[in-house]
Order: C-alpha cells, then structure tokens, then sequence
C-alpha cells in the first residue's frame, strides 16, 4: 500500500495501540500517542494517500492537524488537571481511554471516503464524548451529558434522512465520486443539503440546534472543553463543508449563520459564567466559518480555515486557563473572580491572550481569517448579513472582553498558580494564534 | 393476492405501537412496546426482501431483530431497578398529550411529505410514495416522545423509536449498503449503553438553575 | 311502491320491538357464562310493562322539559331507524330525511336532549351523571362524527348504503388501512355509548354512573320509555357497526326476501353479542379519569387514519 494509505491508517491505530495500556501507564502512552500524531499529520502535508479508502486534500489536512494538536495539548494538560481527587464520575484510566477512542473517530470521520461511514464517525464522537462530560460528577454535569446525547443523536438522526436522500440520488456514498460527478440541481440534493445543514449544524451549533452547546462546554473539565470546542466542531463542520460542496446552497448557509451569530452574540452578552461565555464565542466563530466556507469564494474558505486554526488555539487557551482560574478559586462566576493577575501572572497573561485571540482581535490569526470572511461576504453581495454580522462581532467582542478584564485586573485577590504544567499549556496554546497571524503577515507581504 | 395492503396493515400497525408506547405510564410497558416495534419492522423487512427477492432486506431484517429487538431490549430490562414493574412515570397527562401529539404531527408530517417526499418514487413493492408517511410519522413521533416527558428511560424509547423510523425509511425507499445500517446499529446499541449508564444516577430531568441561558 | 311502504313498516317495526329482546339475549348469555340462571330473555319486555302500569312521579322543580323529553328522545331515535341500513341495504320512505352525518348528529341532539331533562329534576347525582357524560361525550361524539365522516372516504358518498354494496361487492375493500381503523375506532364508541364493562357498569350488582344516571329520578311510564330509548339506541349503533363496518354481507334487498333479513340480523347481532360479552367477562371497570385515556385513543386512531388515508390517494 502506498505511502500515504499508511499514514492515514497509522493516525488512527496509534492512540488505539496507546489504550491497550489501560492497565498501566495510559497517561503517559496517551501523551506519547498524541505527539506521533502530530508528527504524522504533519507527514500528511507531503505525502497524501489517493482517494480510494480515504479521503484527503490540503483542506483535511488542516483539519487533521487541527486535531491531533489540541489532542497532544489537552493529553498533557490532563496529566496534571485530572487527578483522583476530582475525577469523581469516571476513574482516571477511563477518562484516557475515552479521550483517545474521541480522537480516534474524529480522525476517521476526518478522513474516510464514504459519507455513510462519516455519520458513523460522528456518531461515535457523541459516544466517545458523552463520558467524558461527566468527568466531575454533580447533578448538573449529569443533566449536561444527558442533553447533550439526545439533542445531538437527535439531529443526526435526522442528518441521516439526508444520507439517504443521496445515496438515492446518486447511487452511491463515495464522497470522491460524488463530488467529482459536477453539479446535480435536484429537488432532493438540495432538501438532503438543508437538512444536513440542520442535522449536523446540531453539532457545529447553528441556531436552533445549538442549545446543548454551552451547558456540555461548562460542564465538562476544562481539557475535554477544549477538545469540544476546537476538535469536534471543526470536525462536524467539515462533515457539513463535504455534503454542501455537493450543491452549494450559499444564501441558506449565510442566513443561518448570520442568525446564529446574533443569537450567540446576544446570549453571550448576559452570560455570569465564563466557560459558558467561552462556549458561546465558540458558536459564533463556527458560525462566522460556515458562513466562509458558504460563500464558495476561495478568499472565503482560505478565510475560513486560518480562522478555524487559529481559533482552535485560542478556545483551546481560553479554556485551560480558566481552567487554571477554576482549581484555584473555585468558582465559576465571573463575579467572584478578581484580580488574578497579580498572583496568577502566566495564566492571567495567557487568558488575556485567548480572549483576544477568540474575539479576533489584531494581529491574531483569528483576526485575518475574520477579515477574509468578511470581504468574501461582499463580495458575494450578501451585504444585509455583513452588516449585522460586523455589528454582532462588535457586540461580542466588548462582552468577551470587558468580562475577562473585570476577572484579571482590579484589587488582587489571593489566588496562586495551581502547579506549573498548566498554566505553561495554555501559555503555549494562546501564543500559537500569533505565530499564525504574523505567518500570515509575513506571507502576505511576500505575495503582494 | 395484493400485496399493497399488507404493506400498508404493517407499516399502520407500527405507527399504532408508536402510539401506544406514547400512552403509557408504567415503563416496562413502553420497552414491551419498543420490541413490538421492532419485531414488526424486522417482518416489513422481511416481507419486502420476499417481494424484491432482495436478501440484503433479509439480512437486514435479522439485524434489526437481533441488533435492534433482543439487544436493546435486553439492556433496557437489566437497568431497571429491581421491582421492575412498578416503574411509573409521575404527571403524564395522557389524553392532553395525544391532541397535542396529533397537533405536532399533522403540522410537521403532513407539510414535509407535501413539499418533499411525494415525489420520490421508492424502489419497494407498493410503487406510490405513500409509505413513506410512515417512517416520517415514526421519526417525529420519537421526538415528540422525547420532548413530552421527563424520565430518563422514556427519552430512551423515543431515541430508538427514532432510529426505528430511520430504518423503516431506509427499508422503504432504498436501502442502503449493509456496512453501513450495521455501523448505524452498533452505534445505537453503543448510545444505549451509554445512556443507562447515566440512568442509574439520574431518572428524571427537571429545570435547573446553572444550566439556564 | 307497496313494496316500499312494506319495507318500512317491516324496518319500523322490527327495530322498535325487538330492540329490548337484544338487551334480553345479553344479559342472559352474561348469566350464563358467570355460571348463573339468568333472566329469561323476554325480562326487558317484562320490566317495560311493569313500569308502564306504575304510578309516574315528578320531581317538584322540574318543568315541562323534563316530563315530555323522553318522548321527543324516543321520537329521535325512531326517526334515526329509519336513515340508518339496520334491517334492509336499501333506502326506504324515510332515509333521505338525512344523511350519516345527519344520522351522528341526532345521535348528539338526542344524547342532549336527555342530558337537558336530567339536569332539569335538579337531582345531585343526576347533575353528577350529567357532568361526567359531558366531559366524556366531547372526545366521544367527536370519535363518533369521524368515523362516520370515514365511511365517506371509502365509497366518496355519504351514504351508508352505498358503502354496504361497495363492500359486499369488493372484499379486498375491507382490508385497507381506514376501514380497519375506522372499524376499532367505532368499536371503542360502541363500547362506551352503550355502557358496556370497561367503561361503565351497570346491572346486578351497581348502578352506572355515565349513561345510567340519567335515568336516575324518572319513574313509571317516563322510565319504560327511557330505558326502550336506550335499548333502540344500543340496537342502532350496533347495527350500524355490523351493516356497514363488520359484517356487510348476508342481507337481501329484493321483496319478498327481505323479510329473511330478520333472521339475518338476529344472527349477526348474536356474534356482536358473542364479542362482546367475550370483553365484558374478561375485563374490569376501569377507573374514571382512564375512560378519558380510552376516548382519546378512539379520537386518535380515527383522526389519524383519517388523515392518513386523505394523503394515501
């Protein structure tokens, strides 16, 4: 088999090989795992395999190394946040398995060549990740989990009436086939696109579906959070991205993108909690890519993906140094916590990085992709939505904003950094946004 | 002998499981009425692969049964506390809930077969797109079960009534590669599991205060 | 033309005095499977003569309503035998007087006229009785009203007679989905308007407290002419459910067979009873507030199959 077919195959028996350890040091073989990952993914760049059992362009690529990093960073950020002392819904050994098996099905769905088997890769994405939300177990982690099972199964069920439609439209699931096949206007292909759009739009978080997405992203510890809001969502969009490039149905798209951003604009401004804050800032920025990715405009999609990247880096910060600010102060509140940035100085720096970075601020990448999206807007006249769009990117990001600075600045109380690994890991993860604008910089005034 | 009606008296008497499932309060009734369910649509598949002389419908047909009948229902039984048939569901409100549930389903049903599914012609024996308002009705039934009560199990029952629907559609219209209807089992089976995990700590979900906005 | 007047008359007749002998036959195959004797089977004949030559009283409040509704009620429902195929599958004098519909809804006008007179003697438990037929007759007579609009749906016509021929003639007609369906649905009807076990009972050992309760403070003449109302009623419905959903077959048109329709009728009115009384002695009364459940399943099987079958074609 080819070089390629290898790899892919590789990416997914890897953290598979690592939960064999179950017994014995899985902490450590997860951590190992998930740097060869990442060295294999980033392999994926020069040498893809051909489209026959998978499924691979530049786009994957992205997407995939978008996964293994976060699942390299949240593997260590685990080591020292789950311990036994909290671990109270799921042993320690479990959580590992768990988080290596969520992997595992977000890389397949990533890469396979069939649209029926993506389904079942989402769907064992909800499997795999149901257990991991109630890690700490409380009566609210338990009525997260369980609105996330239904409200998810239940719109990708529905999803599934969509794959089926296709299948009865065109004979076959192979998603090279099909998108090679050109365009096909009928009735059918186009009510399989809409309701795709909202069946696996449950997962991205398009509005109406959305509404499990801030309870499981508050509930869940902080590194499986980050894995929700910068791996599976990315990956649902991707599912979405494949099936709409069969019949683009781009003012649909950017209308309930639009919608969706109002709505998590408008949610976020009243929330008293910040990882729920997070978690709608998360929909928006999904949205604000599906609407790139919608335009079917090449500034679009590039615009897209450097902000899904970015955006993964910075969500995945934000989450670990709230994190951070959770095991220390205790509380969730936004009001209860003050002035952490004299005592916590790292993490305080790298939340105020993160909350920078995921509201699209300058010179973040997050920021470029913005922009991107927004010009590919006009250009595709969808002028009413860039504006409402612009006024709610506005709204959120004074929301983020002005709550992050009431927790980090203001009289110091007296909190300490909770070890060393953790504020290091979101550190790392809230810088890399800059290393992805400045390259994006630099790459641009090498072109123009 | 026409073979039409037939299909039609099993399809009617899936809805009416359906229905009968929605009406009850005790909850092993309901996972009684969940194995009907999906011992009728295993004998719709097996009735089908008959007609077509199709065997992947045959194969089909004995997943659902085993996958779908035994397994499930099987797992559900064991979860339940241990004096089983006292389970009963508090506040359930029955003949305000069938209006309401006529109400949802002849709005969404019967526009969404109007608009989309009417002209699509299945490959199945009755040649009109008629069947197709079954699994339609199935599907939202689920939801609408899932949506008017509050205890863990029933959600349960309304999930794979869902999925039921699903497989009644696939069954009717086209069906779809083995590979995949197995890997859509498994996951549901897998859904199961995991759910009655979570039943045993909690039974029933109310409103709650952090998880607001 | 002779034939036509013979017809009605047979018809008018028949209904009007053996509806009791029906009630008879019940109860005295009740008694039996229950390993007792049992009434004779002319016991309703009996009771309606034995009333008849009692002294009739009054309540004190009550008005005119109250003494004359019997009579109107018994008016109704004999005009009701004459538009309905209970005896003879062809129109007679009468039958254009109204159609099915026409035929549900003087089954309501009459079921209201009762209830009217009953609250009328100013009785607690006939306002009790009164209270609860209302709030049960909503979801009943709504059950009612659809299945009979189902029957059109079968032949296009409203007309029962019509549907009785199509039947006969197309057998595999009486296997599609709203036939079936309308058929379960007008059997749970039948079962709560004429008081049957699980829904009410009444009898030997307890008054019914649905139907029964209206007959609650009439004595003498105005009780024999409720209670043979409620025996015509019984026949009516339960012809009904024979002729035109169950059992279409057997019955003749032509003269002089028609009066073989007699013995035709009391045949299959000896299966219904059969069926019935097969329910009657295996089940219990349900509780109250369940009858409500057992309504609103009639309502939604005929609603839904009705529904079903307008976008099935």
């Amino acid at each position: 088999m080819t070089p390629g077919t290898l790899i892919s195959i590789l990416l997914l028996l890897v953290p598979g090989i690592a939960s064999i350890f179950y017994f014995r040091n899985i902490r450590m073989a997860t951590v190992a795992a998930a740097a060869l990952d990442e060295i294999l993914s980033v392999l994926l760049f020069w040498i893809m395999p051909p489209q026959g059992f998978f499924f691979v362009d530049r786009t994957t690529d992205v997407f995939i190394f978008m996964i293994t990093s976060i699942y390299l960073l949240s593997s260590i950020y685990s080591l020292r946040y789950i311990s036994d002392r909290n671990a109270t819904g799921l042993k320690q050994p479990t959580y590992y398995l768990l988080l290596n098996l969520f992997a595992v099905s977000m890389l397949f769905s990533a890469q396979i060549n069939n649209y029926g088997l993506m389904w079942v890769g989402i769907e064992a994405t909800t499997i795999s990740s149901a257990l991991l939300i109630m890690t700490e177990k409380s009566e609210e982690s338990l009525e997260a989990t369980w609105r996330y099972i239904i409200i998810v199964s239940a719109g990708v069920t529905f999803a599934f009436i969509s794959i089926i439609l296709i299948y009865y439209s065109f004979g076959t699931l192979t998603v090279s086939t099909i998108l090679s096949a050109g365009r096909t206007n009928t009735l059918f292909v186009r009510v399989a696109v809409s309701i795709a759009l909202i069946g696996f739009g449950t997962k991205v978080g398009v509005f109406p579906v959305h509404t499990w997405l801030p309870d499981a992203h508050s509930e869940a510890p902080s590194p499986v959070s980050a894995m929700f809001s910068g791996v599976l969502l990315p990956t649902a969009l991707y599912v979405l991205y494949r099936i709409f490039q069969i019949d683009p149905i781009t003012s649909l798209f950017i209308w309930f993108g639009t919608i969706s951003i109002v709505a998590a604009s408008l949610f976020l401004g009243y929330q008293a909690r910040y990882k729920r804050m997070f978690a709608y800032s998360t929909m928006e920025n999904m949205n604000l890519a599906l609407i790139g990715i919608a335009t079917m405009n090449p500034l679009g999609i590039v615009g897209a993906l450097y902000l899904l990247i970015s955006h993964s880096f910075s969500k995945a910060g934000a989450f670990y140094s709230s994190g951070s600010v959770l095991r220390s102060t205790g509380t969730k509140d936004v009001a209860n916590v003050k002035g952490i940035a004299k005592k916590m100085p790292i993490t305080s720096a790298a939340l105020l990085m993160s909350s920078l970075g995921v509201s699209g601020t300058p010179p973040f990448g997050t920021f470029f992709g913005e922009i991107l999206i927004l010009y590919s807007m006009v250009l595709v006249n969808a002028v009413p939505e860039f504006i409402i769009v612009v006024i709610f990117l506005v709204f959120a990001f004074v929301g983020i904003n002005l709550n992050v600075s009431r927790m980090i600045f203001g009289s110091p109380g007296d909190n300490s950094e909770p070890g060393r690994l953790m504020p290091a890991v979101s550190l790392v993860a809230s810088i890399v946004p800059l290393a992805i604008g400045a390259f994006f910089m630099v790459v641009n005034n090498a072109i123009l | 002998m026409n073979y039409d009606s037939i299909v039609y008296l099993i399809s009617a008497s899936i809805l009416v499981s359906a229905f009968y499932i929605q009406g009850q309060r005790y909850i092993m009734s309901m996972i009684r009425g969940q194995l009907v369910q999906s011992v009728l649509i295993a004998v719709a598949s097996f009735l089908l692969a008959y007609l077509e002389s199709s065997t992947d419908l045959l194969i089909l047909g004995l997943l659902i049964l085993i996958l779908r009948g035994v397994l499930i229902t099987y797992m559900l039984e064991t979860r339940m506390p241990s004096r089983k048939s006292y389970v009963f569901e508090e506040g359930v409100n029955v003949p305000y809930l069938f209006l309401v549930d006529l109400v949802f389903i002849v709005i969404a049903v019967f526009i969404i077969y109007s608009i989309i599914f009417s002209s699509l012609v299945p490959i199945s024996q009755p040649g009109n797109s008629s069947t197709l308002l079954f699994p339609l009705l199935l599907f939202f039934q689920g939801l609408f079960l899932i949506t008017s009560r509050r205890s863990t199990f029933t959600q349960i029952v309304g999930y794979v009534e869902e999925e039921n629907g699903l497989v009644l559609l696939a069954i009717f219209l086209l069906p779809v590669p083995i590979i995949i209807e197995a890997s859509v089992f498994l996951d549901v089976l897998a859904l199961v599991v995991i759910s009655s995990v979570i039943t045993v700590e909690k039974a029933t979900h109310e409103r709650m205060e952090e998880l607001r906005g | 033309m002779l034939t036509l007047i013979l017809e009605t008359a047979v018809q008018f007749i028949f209904v009007i005095l053996s509806a009791p002998l029906f009630a008879g036959i019940f109860a005295r195959f009740k008694a039996r499977v229950e390993s007792r004797r049992g009434p004779s089977i002319f016991q309703p004949y009996y009771d309606i003569f034995k009333l008849l030559k009692k002294e009739t009283l009054v309540p004190d409040g009550s008005s005119i309503l109250f003494r004359y509704v019997p009579y109107v009620a018994f008016g109704v429902y004999c005009l009701i035998a004459l538009i309905i195929p209970v005896l003879i599958p062809v129109p007679i004098i009468f039958t254009a007087s109204a159609d099915f519909l026409g035929g549900a809804i003087l089954f309501s006008f009459a079921a209201f006229l009762k209830m009217a007179a009953a609250m009328d003697s100013g009785s607690n438990l006939a306002a009790m009785g009164v209270s609860r037929l209302a709030s049960f007759n909503f979801l009943g007579e709504g059950a009612l009203i659809t299945v009979f609009i189902a029957v059109s749906l079968i032949t296009g016509t409203d007309n029962p007679y019509t549907t009785n021929q199509y039947l006969v003639s197309n057998p595999s007609a009486n296997i599609t989905l709203v036939h079936v369906f309308a058929t379960l649905a007008f059997f749970m009807i039948f079962l709560y308007e004429t008081g049957k076990i699980p829904l009410e009972s009444s009898g030997l050992q307890e008054l019914g407290m649905i139907d029964e309760s209206l007959n609650y403070e009439y004595s003498g003449r105005l009780l024999a002419v409720n209670k043979w109302s409620s025996y015509i009623k019984q026949y009516l419905l339960g012809s009904v459910l024979l002729n035109v959903f169950l059992f279409p077959w057997g019955l003749f048109s032509t003269s002089p067979y028609f009066l073989l329709d007699i013995p035709v009728m009391i045949g299959k009115w000896l299966l219904l009873i059969f069926i019935v009384m097969i329910i009657e002695t295996t089940l219990a009364k349900v509780r109250l507030f369940k009858i409500l459940d057992y309504l609103a399943v009639a309502f939604t099987f005929s609603i839904l199959f009705l529904l079903l079958s307008e976008v099935m074609h």
